[in-house]
């Protein structure tokens, strides 16, 4: 068996089944250098912190949102700090089961259960928090969620390509913004927007670049990593210097991960809140690389920036953002040209779909995408149902492992 | 040069030793499972080895595979039995296209494509309907031997419903049956019926010809049967069915021997 000796042993697992395995690189049990930018991000929470009770205490308000849909741009033109407030821990989950059905998809059952237990500070602080007409399950939580907290709703229309959709979207914009401006007593200026649609786009940039490293045959980290390399709190200096550096660092660093073994995976499906990696954690520790995740926290919302130039910021914050291709939108057919783009770039060789307990719409919508693994792409399919306890890792494993045992025997002639 | 898959199942250890062409199996074992796997799995790897004639040393590479695989540590590498059914039964039946596989403790369904490669499963590991659990609780509870289920089974000419969608609550709905003065046969042949049906359910769209049923349960006579029922499809067993899946796992140690020495 093919051991690095300063790697941690992987266990005698093998996926191919006819090659045995060869130590993981930038496996998770590696501790990153104290300087280092991974490291920087790994302290995101107490960063994000710091940064909220300074700015709260200079009388800055803080805005919580729960989704992508959100535009964070209308937040910081209100000079607001925009926060996520999506909850990643099975911890918070018991509380929340008192009031809302355990059939519920976890992610939001965690968000609540740290609004009951008053346990996520970011939400304790919140001067107003964010809600959208996603999916059922969240429009009803946030109805037990403004009994007691400032909520703002924002109406999302789900017919993506209907012009008048659009037009309501653009309408419940221009409300926000009203809100906004209302609540915190600021003048909201296109000028203002406008600033914040720059730092937006400088920070999407800034992690597409980071993403697009993937796209390499040996990949300078692994995809849990960059997975870390995002915040909850966006456009802070602090977050785009180390960007910057880990740019840098990854370019000048000789490809060191993709051994050739490892199996190049596309996870599509829901996002992995902070705190609810144990997914990809699995994959990557049984012999894959998630070179792509076109999910909520990877690239789905970093892949179009907002138009710098338009004459009227709000209709152009309003195009980029009703482009999200959510499985709550009818038809999502933008999400499955998404990914055969992102599978032919990445070089994926099997796609891996996850789908929290109850989400009804990624779960029916997973039917579209094994239909495009399958014939479109001509590569496996996997789709993973879990929820955030760990009762189900092993199992979770052996389906992975089985998955990529098939990638490797499709690759022997 | 001999090579040997190692199944270390929920319910019973298997052993298959191939010789270097992989076309002969030179000898198989089984024990049942335990508390103390590595130990009884090295056990049984030693009596079968004795039993073929074949000493320590001839042994090229060793696979193990099922529920236990990561504690047989005499193995050289791991792979599923997801792959090793598929292997082992296209060995044997080398057309197969759906591959049945029922244990103890959970059921799968391998698809194969053309060229007899898995293209997808599904599996139930987390529900013991559907799984052999289901006859072990039923041959108890009517307290008979598990073998004697299949004669049963063919004895039944109207097999009872079971409504139950869980083997806790049909254990009760049995006695109910029992007390009503069903009998013993068509309450099992109703069991089988069950436990097909579960499988069904797994199965999902199309399933392609020819179907292989394989797994300890596939021994239980009566089971195919049911199984072809339930699909609408002729359903073959697999020779050597509880087999399979240690057959697999030492070809595919013929090919991983093969691969590090050309």
């Amino acid at each position: 068996m093919g051991k690095c000796s300063d790697h941690e042993d992987i266990g005698i697992s093998s996926t191919d089944p006819c090659h045995p395995p060869e130590s993981a690189c930038g496996s998770t049990g590696a501790a990153s250098p104290p300087d280092s930018p991974l490291a920087w991000f790994e302290g995101m929470i107490p960063n994000c912190l710091r940064y909220a009770q300074d700015a709260k205490a200079g009388g800055t308000r803080i805005v919580g949102i729960m989704c992508e849909y959100t535009p964070r741009e209308l937040i910081l033109a209100a000079d607001a700090v925009p926060v996520c407030l999506c909850g990643g821990s099975a911890e918070t989950i018991a509380r929340a089961e008192e009031h809302l059905p355990a059939n519920l998809c976890p992610l939001i059952k965690s968000t609540y259960g740290f609004h009951v237990q008053g346990a996520n500070p970011f939400l304790e602080m919140a001067d107003m928090v964010v809600a959208e007409t996603t999916c059922d399950g969240k429009k009803k939580m946030y109805e037990l969620m403004g009994e007691t907290r400032t909520m703002h709703v924002l109406e999302l229309p789900q017919k993506p390509d209907d012009p008048d959709a659009m037009t309501h979207w653009i309408s419940e914009l221009r409300k926000f913004r009203d809100r906004l401006s209302q609540a915190f007593g600021v003048t909201i200026t296109d000028e203002k927007i406008r600033q914040a649609i720059r730092t937006m786009n400088r920070e999407r940039s800034l992690r597409r670049q980071l993403a697009e490293l993937m796209t390499s045959d040996h990949p300078p980290l692994t995809g849990r990593q960059l997975l870390q390399y995002k915040s909850s709190i966006s456009g802070l200096p602090a977050d785009f210097a180390q960007y910057v550096r880990a740019i840098e660092m990854y370019a000048s660093r000789e490809a060191a991960c993709g051994s050739n073994s490892k199996v190049r995976v596309l996870m599509t499906g829901v996002p992995m809140a902070h705190g609810a990696e144990r997914v990809i954690e699995i994959i990557e520790s049984h012999g894959g690389l998630v070179v792509c995740m076109d999910n909520c926290t990877g690239l789905k919302p970093i892949l179009e920036d907002v138009d710098e130039t338009a004459d009227d910021p709000i209709l152009a914050l309003a195009e980029k953002y009703f482009h999200l291709p959510c499985s709550v939108m009818t038809r999502n057919d933008r999400r499955m040209d998404v990914l055969r783009d992102l599978a032919r770039k990445y070089h994926a060789q099997c796609v891996i779909d996850l789908i929290w307990q109850a989400c009804l719409t990624y779960d029916v919508e997973s039917r579209f995408v094994k239909k495009l693994a399958e014939k479109d792409l001509g590569i496996p399919y996997l789709r993973i149902e879990t929820d955030y306890s760990p009762s189900d890792s092993a199992r979770i494993a052996l389906r992975v492992e089985a998955l990529f045992e098939t990638v490797h025997q499709r690759a022997r002639a | 040069m001999i090579h040997a898959g190692i199944d270390a199942g929920s319910r019973a250890i298997k052993v298959v030793l191939i010789d270097g062409d992989g076309s002969q199996i030179v000898a198989r074992g089984q024990a049942d499972q335990g508390v103390e796997q590595d130990k009884l799995a090295c056990a049984l790897f030693e009596n079968v080895l004795a039993e073929g004639g074949v000493r320590r040393s001839d042994v090229g590479r060793i696979v193990a595979t099922g529920y236990g695989r990561n504690a047989v540590h005499v193995a050289d590498t791991t792979v599923t039995e997801i792959t090793c059914h598929a292997v082992g039964v296209r060995q044997l039946v080398p057309d197969v296209q759906t591959i049945i596989d029922i244990g103890g403790q959970d059921s799968k369904l391998v698809r194969l494509d053309t060229s007899g490669k898995v293209r997808d499963f599904a599996m139930n590991d987390r529900c013991a309907a559907g799984t052999g659990r289901f006859l072990e609780v039923v041959a108890e509870r009517l307290g008979v031997p598990l073998g004697d289920l299949g004669t049963m089974a063919s004895k039944s000419r109207d097999p009872a419903a079971i409504s139950s969608m869980c083997v806790v609550f049909a254990e009760t709905e049995i006695v109910g049956l029992l007390a009503s003065g069903r009998s013993r046969e068509d309450i099992v042949a109703g069991v089988q019926a069950s436990i097909a049906s579960r499988i069904v359910a797994m199965a999902g769209r199309s399933v392609e010809q020819p179907v292989i049923f394989t797994g300890g349960v596939a021994r239980i006579s009566g089971m195919d049967g049911a199984l072809a029922r339930a699909l609408d499809r002729p359903v073959a067993v697999s020779p050597e069915p509880q087999m399979t899946g240690a057959l697999g796992a030492a070809l595919l140690a013929r090919r991983q021997h093969e691969d590090a020495n050309t």
